[in-house]
């Protein structure tokens, strides 16, 4: 017993007991209920069913109806507009923001950290805030467009067909935007002040040095931030039920919330695991190209 | 000659704080000139404003003629190495050497000739494809100045570019950055807070103290003929020694305030009586016969490095002397002690200058 302790002491015991608990927490709550969900995408599951680990194998069945669903074709290109039009946004717009609150000026730390407010906020406040703002008779953004005069008829951001799938790549790209300056922004704090200096008196004007040495130093920053960003805009859920619910006629469903509909409003668990796991799979190749890019950190 | 940076009276403030104090200095085409001084003297902001790093709140900056004030520093044709040497890190060697040549539109294989020709002037040639993390110290820096020399600039500006080197390698760099600067006739302002990598490298030295400049001149003048107790202590090593005096009553000779002390004879007559600081080199004392000597001196530390002892005295202040033949000193023992008098440095107490 003493041996044990003194083991546990020394570091030897100690250290297995740490890893230990962090794989049990890993396996309980992501690798079980994510072996069961493959699990279930290839059985055949209802209401009788539902309560059983073993149920009738299904094969491939799940992922063909899936795949068949009239809805389906609509939902990826949904998916796409939603997971490339808010990464490239939430990117674009958050690097610009990184650069100008990197150029020295009074209160640019303070203002940055404000910015942090859309962060800390719930999708579903968040959703709410932009459900008015995008309300087609009285929200704001129709108010300020026709005063600019860039409309003339109010958009009905959240039930044109049109522009419902936008209407949550807006929302998103607002919510988004602070974390991908945040992690744009320290990047660029990295990068050493006199590699700029250096490339101004070898004569690179201020284009050239974002070029030259900006970009190719920051590059495992943009890539664990497009996949980080990749993974969180796939995870969005809170925004659809907040915002349009899929709506209308699916033309701003994605595949999260489709999966979500599948389950637990028409109990179709088994075409709602399916789901989750091809979007798994996309997640999985995100997380790979994660863990390479910030393990290929380059700094001085 | 012509002046190749000519600056005239720049003042440069920070805020409240005044870094530079009507700053005038003139650099001659092909010279290399030391900018020397401790730490927060205003060398190295003197240097980043040659090079357009830091604005100039007043005053008058030309380079080769033309007034830079106000141009940005990629128009001003000038090359800085830095003490970091700010290597692009995501760029081998060679793209480093290029970086400069390939904005300005070079083609690639005569911006590639150009690099194999600096690396070969610089020892680089085997290591264009290495990356800086791949490469030692010395390299780098190598690779610093390599970047510096590709572009043929107007001047060539050093800031401490040896301070991240050992002692050995730093002794070697000396020599060749002084040899390439000759090679290439280049224009070279050169900042260090060491005294003897201005003194060994340079043509013309200047010495900086809370942003002025407190002397200029060749190495040697500044050696010689210190215009203050400052400049005498910071240049020279070991320091001089500083010992307290009273001018004689003829005026020929100064007693110094320590133990067991004669007075020393003075090449120019000074006013009598008057109270004087007295300056020393080390190595202008000689140590002789207690008889025979001008100074007799109680030893408190003799420390032998095999060619040189220094032996420092137990008087109040302490005075050091360097003593180049073997000696059989050890502490405990009075040591006569001679100086020339031209070798005597006096300077006013209380303004510090030189009498």
């Amino acid at each position: 017993m003493a041996r044990i302790f003194n083991s546990m002491r020394d570091g030897i015991g100690f250290d297995l007991i740490l890893v230990g608990a962090a794989m049990v927490f890993l396996l309980a709550l992501a690798g079980l209920p994510l072996v069961y969900n493959i699990l279930m995408s290839f059985q055949q599951v209802d209401m009788f069913t539902l309560g059983e680990l073993f149920r009738p194998l299904a094969g491939f069945t799940n992922y063909v109806a899936v795949v068949n669903a009239p809805e389906f074709w609509l939902v990826t290109r949904n998916t796409l507009i939603f997971v490339f039009a808010s990464m490239a946004g939430q990117f674009v717009l958050g690097f610009s923001l990184a650069l100008f609150f990197a150029q020295k000026f009074p209160g640019a730390a303070t203002i940055r950290g404000l910015f942090l407010v859309s962060w800390v906020m719930p999708g579903l406040v968040v959703g709410a805030i932009w459900s008015w703002i995008l309300a087609g008779d009285f929200g704001v953004l129709n108010t300020i467009l026709k005063a600019m005069g860039i409309i003339e008829a109010p958009i009905f951001w959240k039930s044109d067909p049109n522009f419902s799938i936008w209407a949550v790549v807006i929302a998103n790209i607002w919510l988004g935007l602070a974390f991908n300056m945040l992690l744009l922004s320290v990047g660029l704090a990295a990068i050493p002040r006199d590699l700029y200096e250096a490339a101004e008196l070898d004569g690179a004007n201020a284009f050239q040095r974002f070029w030259t040495i900006t970009l190719p130093m920051m590059r495992s920053t943009i890539g664990a931030v497009l996949s980080l960003g990749l993974i969180g805009t796939l995870q969005q859920f809170d925004l659809f039920p907040a915002l349009t619910e899929g709506g209308p006629a699916n033309t701003s469903n994605v595949a999260g919330y489709w999966a979500w509909q599948m389950s637990f409003k028409l109990y179709d668990f088994a075409k709602g695991a399916t789901i989750s796991v091809m979007m798994f799979v996309l997640v999985l190749i995100a997380s790979v190209v994660y863990v390479r890019s910030t393990r290929h950190e380059v700094r001085g | 000659m012509s002046a190749q940076i000519e600056l005239s009276n720049i003042d440069k403030h920070y805020g409240a704080f005044h870094a530079l104090k009507n700053v005038s200095l003139s650099i001659e085409k092909g010279s290399f000139v030391a900018l020397v001084g401790p730490s927060g003297c205003g060398k190295s902001t003197l240097l980043r404003s040659i090079a357009g790093l830091e604005s100039i709140t007043s005053g008058t900056l030309k380079i080769a003629g033309q007034t830079m004030n106000g141009v940005p520093p990629r128009k001003r044709d000038v090359a800085m190495v830095f003490q970091s040497y700010a290597l692009y890190p995501h760029m081998t060697v060679e793209e480093n050497l290029t970086y400069s040549l390939r904005l300005h539109g070079v083609g690639k294989p005569e911006a590639k000739a150009k690099a194999a020709e600096v690396a070969a002037t610089t020892g680089l040639s085997a290591l264009l494809h290495r990356y800086p993390r791949e490469l030692s110290g010395g390299q780098r820096q190598r690779v610093a100045m390599g970047r510096a020399i590709i572009r043929n600039p107007k001047a060539f500006l050093f800031d401490e570019p040896l301070s991240n080197l050992d002692a050995a390698l730093r002794v070697h760099m000396r020599k060749e950055i002084r040899a390439l600067h000759d090679r290439l006739g280049a224009t070279s302002v050169y900042v260090t807070h060491d005294q003897i990598e201005a003194m060994t490298m340079a043509d013309h030295v200047v010495v900086m103290r809370d942003g002025v400049i407190e002397q200029q001149g060749s190495p040697l003048e500044l050696y010689d003929r210190p215009v203050s107790k400052f400049v005498a202590g910071f240049i020279g090593s070991p320091a001089m020694n500083f010992v307290p005096g009273v001018i004689g009553p003829d005026g020929m000779t100064v007693a110094l305030e320590i133990a067991q002390s004669l007075s020393l004879p003075l090449a120019k007559r000074q006013e009598p009586g008057r109270k004087v600081l007295v300056g020393l080199r080390p190595e202008h004392l000689v140590i002789g016969e207690p008889e025979q000597a001008t100074l007799r001196l109680p030893v408190a530390v003799v420390e032998s490095t095999g060619s040189m002892t220094f032996v420092t005295t137990s008087t109040e202040p302490e005075m050091t002397v360097v003593e180049t033949r073997r000696t059989l000193v050890r502490p405990g023992d009075t040591i006569g002690v001679s100086i020339a008098p031209n070798q005597v440095h006096l300077f006013d107490p209380a303004t510090e200058k030189a009498i």
